[in-house]
C-alpha cells in the first residue's frame, strides 16, 4: 500500500464532479419565458388587484399603474380572518402527520418485506381513491352529525387523512424501493436489527421523499373546499370556504376579494415554491432527482 | 471444434425435480405465520383506517339509495327498492350532466396533457432562468382551486371590465360574456390552467429519464429531430404519460371547486358535472334517496375506468420507477 | 477457529424451479484464502451469500467453525462482506461507515476511532476519513469496502466480486493488495469471481462451479495441471487450453491430414477403455512450431502481445477442422496465411477427457 500506486490511479480514477448550470441564450429560452409568465400571469394579477383600492380594481382598461393601498387587507383581517386561518393550519397539520404515521409503516411493508397479499393491498389503496368522494358525501354527512362532529375540525382532519393516504403510501412506497437492497444487506451484516437498520439507514435515505410526500399532502389538504364546505359551519370553517362565504358577504368588490383570495392561497404557494424541488420530486415519482 | 463439458448433466432430471420440490414444500411451512404477520403488521393500521372511513360510508350509500327519503320531510324515510335508480335513469337532466362530466374528464386531460408536453420539450432544454420558469409554471397546480376560480371569473373573464375582453377590443372583437355564453368551457380552460402543470411536471420527468445515448445512436443513423421524438422519446414518454392521464381523470372526476365558484353548474344544468349535480340534489334539495342512488351510479362508472387506469399503472409502474 | 464447511448445501432460485447451488461439499481450513470462481449463472455468488446468511440454506447445511449456521441471521455469524457495488453507506461518511458495526456492538466511541484509524492507514484512506461516500472515486470507495470489512476483525471475510468494477490496471493493483493484506490478517477468506486469473493469482484453493455444481476444488497448480474435466480444463489458463474431440488413429489421434501423437501408456489407455474418439486438451504454451513432426496446420491469427505472440490455426476443414493456438516467439512467429507444424512441446502436458461425459481420463 505504497503511496506511489496512488499516482498511477489518480488519472483513471475520480471523484464525480458536478456540472455547471448553462446559461445559454436561446430562442426557445425566450418562447419558455412567455410561457411561464403567461401561466403566472392570474395569479400575478390576483396578488396586484389585493393592493388596489376598489376604484382601480374593476376598471376599463384594466389599470397596471395605480396607487397602491392596503386597505383591503385591513378589511379582509378586520372580518376575523385568523379563525379560519388557524383551522386550516390545524387540519392541514394534523391530517399530514396522521399520514405519514400510517402511511410510512404501510409503505415499508409494501416495499421490503413483501408478502404474497402485497399487491393486492397497494391495490385496495389505489381503489380507494378511484371512489368518487361525493358517492360517500351523504352518508359522511349522516354520520358526522350523528356523531355530534357536524362544524368540528376533527372531522376534517380524519377525511383529509383517508383523502391523502392512498397517494401518499403509493409515492412513499416508491421511494422505498430506491434503497438499494444491499444496503439493508451490509447493515445486517454489521450487526443491525432490522429497527436499527430502518432508523440509521433506511430513514435517512428517504427522508426527502418523506418530505416530498408531505408537501404533497399539505396542498391538497389545504386546498380541499368539497368536504369542508359541505361539513362546516362557522366554527371550523377552513380558508377556502373562508373565502366563500366572503364573497357572498361582499359581492362584486374585487379588490377585497383578491385580497382574501391571496391571504387563502398564498401560504401553500410560497411552500411549494421553497420546497420545489422535493414538490417536483415527489409529484414524479422520485423520476427527477 | 470447441468443447464444453457436460459434466454432471442430471440424467435422471426426475431426481432433481423432486428434491425442488421438497424443498419448496418446507418453504411454504417455513415463512411461519408469525413472520407472515409481522412483515404485514405495519400495513394494517393504515388499511383498517381506509376500509373504516371509505368503504363503511360507501356501504350507507348503497342503503340510502334504497330509499325514498328527503331530508325536509322527516319520517318520510321508507324502503323503496330500485325506485330511486328508475327514476335517475329516466331523468334527463341526470344524462346531460353525465355528459358534461364526460366532456369535462377528457377535454381537459387531453388538452392539459397536450400543453404540457409542449411546455416540457421547451423546459427540457437548458437556456437562462430555467428553474424560475419552473417555479412560475407550479403556481397555477399550488393555488387553492376555489381561489383560482374567482380570479379567472372575476378579473379575467368577466364582460366589462375582464382582462380578456379588454385584450381582445384591442383587435376589434366585441365584448363577450365568457361565463354566460360558454359556461362549461369556461370551466374547462380554467381547469387545464390548473392542471397542465402537473401534466408538465411528469412529462419532464420522463423527458430527464430518457436515455440520452439511445439519441446519439440515432442522430449518427441519420434521423431528424421530428424522427427522433416520434420514434424514441415518444414511446418512453408512454408510461408517463398515461400516468397523467390516468391520475388527472381521478382528480378530475371529483371536480366541483371551479364549478361552485364559476358557474354554480347553471345555466340550469349547462355546466354541471355529476359531482355538483349530486351535491345540489342532497344539500340543496335535501334528496337523499336520489342524490345517493345518483352517487351509487358515478361509481359504477368511475370503477369501471377505474379497474383499466389501475391495471395500467400497474403495468407500468409496478415496483421500481424507472432508472434513469 | 474458523474453518467453513459447506455440506450438501443446497439452495433455488427465488420464484422458480432451478437449483441455484446444487449439493455443494467444501471444506475450508481456518485462514485459507478459497475462491469460487465459475461463468455468470453457476452459482458461485449464491453459494457465497448462502454463507453469508443472505440467502437460505434449502437443503443440507453450512458449519462455521463447526458450529451449524442453520437459523442463524447474518448479523450474528460474525462475517464481514466487501460487495460488488460496495454498498456503502451513502449518507454516513468514511469514518461511520467503517465504525457502523462496531458502533452497534457498543464499542466506545473512542476504541472505534482508533480501530477506523489504523484500518485506514492500512488501505490509505486517512485523508477520506470526513468525506461521504459521493465524493469518493471508485477504487476509493472499494477500499472504504474493505475497511469496513477489516475493523469488524470477523472470523471471516465474504468477498463477492469486489475488483469487477474497478479498471485493468486498478484492478491488477488491488488485487496484490487484497491478498497480501489477507495473508498479513489470516483472516479465513471466500472471494467470489468470474475472473479466472484473479482466482489463479489470489487464492490458496480455488473452486470452479458451474451450473450450481462444484467441478473441482484444489490448489492453483493442481488446477492448471490436472484439470479434473474438460470444463475445468477449459476455464483455468489464458488463452485457453486446447480442446478437441478426434477419432484414435494408430499412435495417436487424427488432427486434419496429420497424426497427433500421444504417449504410448495414453494410446494402452483408450485401447483399454475402448474408446474410438477422444476429448484431447493441450495449452497453448505447450504446443510449439516445429520444422519435422507434428501437425500440419495453417495460420489464421497472429497476436502478438510483446513478451510472447500466439497464433492462431487450424487443421483440416468444414466438419473436421479443429482449431489449434499455439504460442510463438514473437521475433520468429509465423505470419498469417504461413502453413506450419505444430508438436507438443518435450514437457508438456497432454490431457484425455470422455468425449460425451467430460470426465478426466488419465
Amino acid at each position: 500500500m505504497t503511496t506511489t500506486t496512488e499516482r498511477v490511479s489518480e488519472t483513471t480514477d475520480t471523484a464525480p464532479v458536478r456540472k455547471k448550470k448553462s446559461t445559454k441564450f436561446s430562442p426557445w429560452g425566450v418562447v419558455a419565458w412567455l410561457v411561464g409568465l403567461g401561466f403566472f400571469f392570474p395569479v400575478f394579477w390576483m396578488v396586484l388587484t389585493s393592493f388596489k383600492a376598489e376604484s382601480d380594481a374593476a376598471t376599463n382598461p384594466p389599470k397596471l399603474f395605480f396607487v397602491p393601498t392596503l386597505d383591503q387587507y385591513a378589511a379582509v383581517f378586520g372580518q376575523g380572518i385568523g379563525p379560519a386561518m388557524l383551522n386550516s393550519v390545524f387540519a392541514t397539520a394534523m391530517s399530514t402527520i396522521l399520514v405519514l404515521l400510517l402511511g410510512v409503516p404501510a409503505a415499508f411493508a409494501l416495499s421490503l418485506r413483501p408478502v404474497r397479499k402485497t399487491s393486492d393491498a397497494l391495490f385496495f389503496f389505489m381503489s380507494t381513491k378511484m371512489l368518487p368522494v361525493v358517492a360517500a358525501i351523504l352518508p359522511l354527512y349522516v354520520i358526522v352529525s350523528n356523531l355530534g362532529l357536524l362544524d368540528n375540525i376533527w372531522a376534517l382532519v380524519v377525511l383529509y387523512t383517508s383523502m391523502n393516504l392512498p397517494i401518499a403510501v403509493w409515492m412513499m412506497r416508491s421511494f422505498f424501493l430506491e434503497v438499494p437492497g444491499e444496503l439493508l444487506e451490509a447493515a445486517s451484516l454489521d450487526g443491525a436489527s432490522l429497527w436499527r437498520s430502518v432508523r440509521e439507514v433506511i430513514l435517512p435515505l428517504v427522508s426527502p421523499g418523506i418530505a416530498a410526500t408531505a408537501l404533497i399532502c399539505v396542498i391538497f389538504a389545504w386546498n380541499e373546499f368539497f368536504l369542508a364546505v359541505n361539513l362546516t359551519a362557522v366554527n371550523a370553517q377552513t380558508m377556502p370556504v373562508y373565502l366563500v362565504g366572503f364573497i357572498a358577504g361582499e359581492g362584486q368588490y374585487w379588490a377585497v376579494l383578491s385580497a382574501a383570495a391571496t391571504m387563502a392561497a398564498l401560504p401553500v404557494i410560497l411552500c411549494g415554491w421553497f420546497a420545489q424541488n422535493k414538490l417536483v420530486r415527489g409529484l414524479s415519482f422520485g423520476a427527477i432527482k | 471444434m470447441t468443447l464444453t463439458a457436460d459434466t454432471g448433466t442430471d440424467t435422471d432430471e426426475g431426481a432433481v425435480a423432486e428434491r425442488v420440490r421438497k424443498i419448496k414444500e418446507s418453504q411454504d411451512v417455513g415463512v411461519s405465520r408469525a413472520e407472515g404477520w409481522r412483515r404485514r403488521g405495519p400495513l394494517l393500521p393504515a388499511l383498517i383506517f381506509m376500509i373504516a372511513v371509505t368503504q363503511v360510508p360507501f356501504l350507507f350509500t348503497l342503503y340510502y339509495s334504497t330509499l325514498s327519503w328527503n331530508l325536509v320531510r322527516p319520517g318520510s324515510r321508507q324502503f323503496v327498492g330500485l325506485n330511486n335508480y328508475i327514476a335517475v335513469i329516466q331523468d334527463s337532466q341526470f344524462w346531460s350532466v353525465a355528459g358534461n362530466t364526460v366532456i369535462l374528464i377528457v377535454g381537459v386531460v387531453l388538452i392539459s396533457a397536450l400543453l404540457g408536453l409542449g411546455i416540457a420539450l421547451l423546459l427540457d432544454r437548458a437556456f437562462l432562468g430555467r428553474g424560475a420558469v419552473r417555479t412560475l409554471l407550479i403556481t397555477p397546480f399550488l393555488i387553492t382551486p376555489v381561489a383560482g376560480a374567482l380570479v379567472w371569473k372575476t378579473t379575467i373573464l368577466d364582460p366589462n371590465n375582464g382582462i380578456l375582453n379588454w385584450v381582445l377590443s384591442l383587435v376589434g372583437i366585441g365584448p363577450v360574456d365568457w361565463i354566460g355564453q360558454f359556461p362549461l368551457s369556461m370551466v374547462m380552460v380554467e381547469l387545464i390552467w390548473q392542471w397542465t402543470p402537473f401534466m408538465m411536471l411528469l412529462i419532464l420527468a420522463g423527458l430527464t429519464s430518457m436515455p440520452r445515448d439511445q439519441l446519439e445512436a440515432g442522430r449518427v443513423d441519420g434521423a431528424t429531430a421530428f424522427q427522433l421524438f416520434r420514434e424514441l422519446t415518444l414511446p418512453h414518454l408512454r408510461r408517463f404519460i398515461e400516468l397523467g392521464v390516468v391520475l388527472g381523470a381521478v382528480y378530475l372526476v371529483n371536480t366541483f371547486d371551479a364549478i361552485f365558484m364559476m358557474t354554480q353548474g347553471g345555466p340550469g344544468v349547462a355546466s354541471a358535472n355529476l359531482p355538483f349535480y349530486i351535491y345540489q340534489r342532497a344539500f340543496l334539495g335535501f334528496d337523499m334517496g336520489q342524490a345517493a342512488a345518483m352517487g351509487v351510479v358515478v361509481v359504477i362508472f368511475t370503477m369501471i375506468i377505474a379497474s383499466f387506469a389501475l391495471r395500467l399503472i400497474f403495468k407500468s409502474f409496478s415496483g421500481k420507477e424507472e432508472a434513469a | 477457529m474458523a474453518s467453513i464447511t459447506y455440506k450438501n448445501a443446497s439452495c433455488i432460485y427465488a420464484g422458480s424451479d432451478k437449483l441455484a447451488v446444487d449439493n455443494l461439499n467444501l471444506d475450508i481450513q481456518d485462514g485459507e484464502f478459497v475462491v469460487l470462481v465459475g461463468p455468470s449463472g453457476s452459482g458461485k455468488s449464491t453459494a457465497l451469500r448462502m454463507l453469508a446468511g443472505l440467502e437460505d440454506i434449502d437443503e443440507g447445511a453450512i458449519e462455521i467453525g463447526g458450529k451449524d449456521m442453520t437459523g442463524v441471521p447474518s448479523k450474528d455469524r460474525d462475517i464481514a462482506m466487501v460487495f460488488q457495488n460496495y454498498a456503502l453507506y451513502p449518507n454516513k461518511t468514511v469514518a461511520e461507515n467503517m465504525g457502523f458495526a462496531l458502533k452497534l456492538r457498543g464499542v466506545s466511541a473512542d476504541e472505534r476511532r482508533k480501530k477506523v484509524e489504523s484500518a485506514a492507514k492500512i488501505l490509505d484512506l486517512t485523508e477520506f476519513l470526513d468525506r461521504k461516500p459521493a465524493k469518493l472515486s471508485g477504487g476509493q470507495r472499494q477500499r472504504v469496502a474493505m475497511g469496513r470489512a477489516i475493523v469488524r476483525e470477523p472470523q471471516v471475510f465474504c468477498m463477492d466480486e469486489p475488483l469487477s468494477n474497478l479498471d485493468a490496471k486498478l484492478r491488477v493493483q488491488t488485487r496484490t493488495q487484497i491478498a497480501a493484506l489477507q495473508r498479513r490478517l489470516g483472516t479465513t477468506t471466500v472471494y467470489v469471481t468470474h475472473d479466472q486469473v484473479e482466482a489463479m493469482t489470489m487464492g490458496d484453493r480455488v473452486a470452479v462451479l458451474k451450473g450450481g455444481k462444484l467441478q473441482q476444488f484444489a490448489s492453483p497448480n493442481e488446477l492448471y495441471d490436472r484439470p479434473a474435466n474438460a470444463f475445468v480444463a477449459g476455464f483455468i489458463g489464458s488463452p485457453a487450453m486446447n480442446l478437441f474431440t478426434a477419432a484414435v488413429a494408430g499412435d495417436g489421434v487424427k488432427v486434419g491430414d496429420s497424426v497427433f501423437e500421444l504417449e504410448r501408456d495414453q494410446v494402452s489407455l483408450l485401447a483399454g477403455a475402448g474408446l474410438t474418439e477422444v476429448t484431447v486438451g493441450i495449452r497453448p504454451e505447450q504446443l510449439e512450431v516445429t520444422d519435422t513432426g507434428g501437425v500440419e496446420v495453417v495460420v489464421d491469427l497472429v497476436e502478438d502481445l510483446g513478451s510472447e505472440a500466439f497464433i492462431y490455426t487450424h487443421a483440416g476443414s468444414g466438419s473436421n477442422g479443429i482449431e489449434l493456438v499455439a504460442r510463438a516467439n514473437p521475433r520468429t512467429a509465423p505470419r498469417l496465411a504461413d502453413t506450419v507444424r505444430l508438436r507438443k512441446h518435450p514437457e508438456g502436458a497432454i490431457h484425455l477427457f470422455h468425449p460425451e461425459s467430460g470426465e478426466r481420463l488419465n
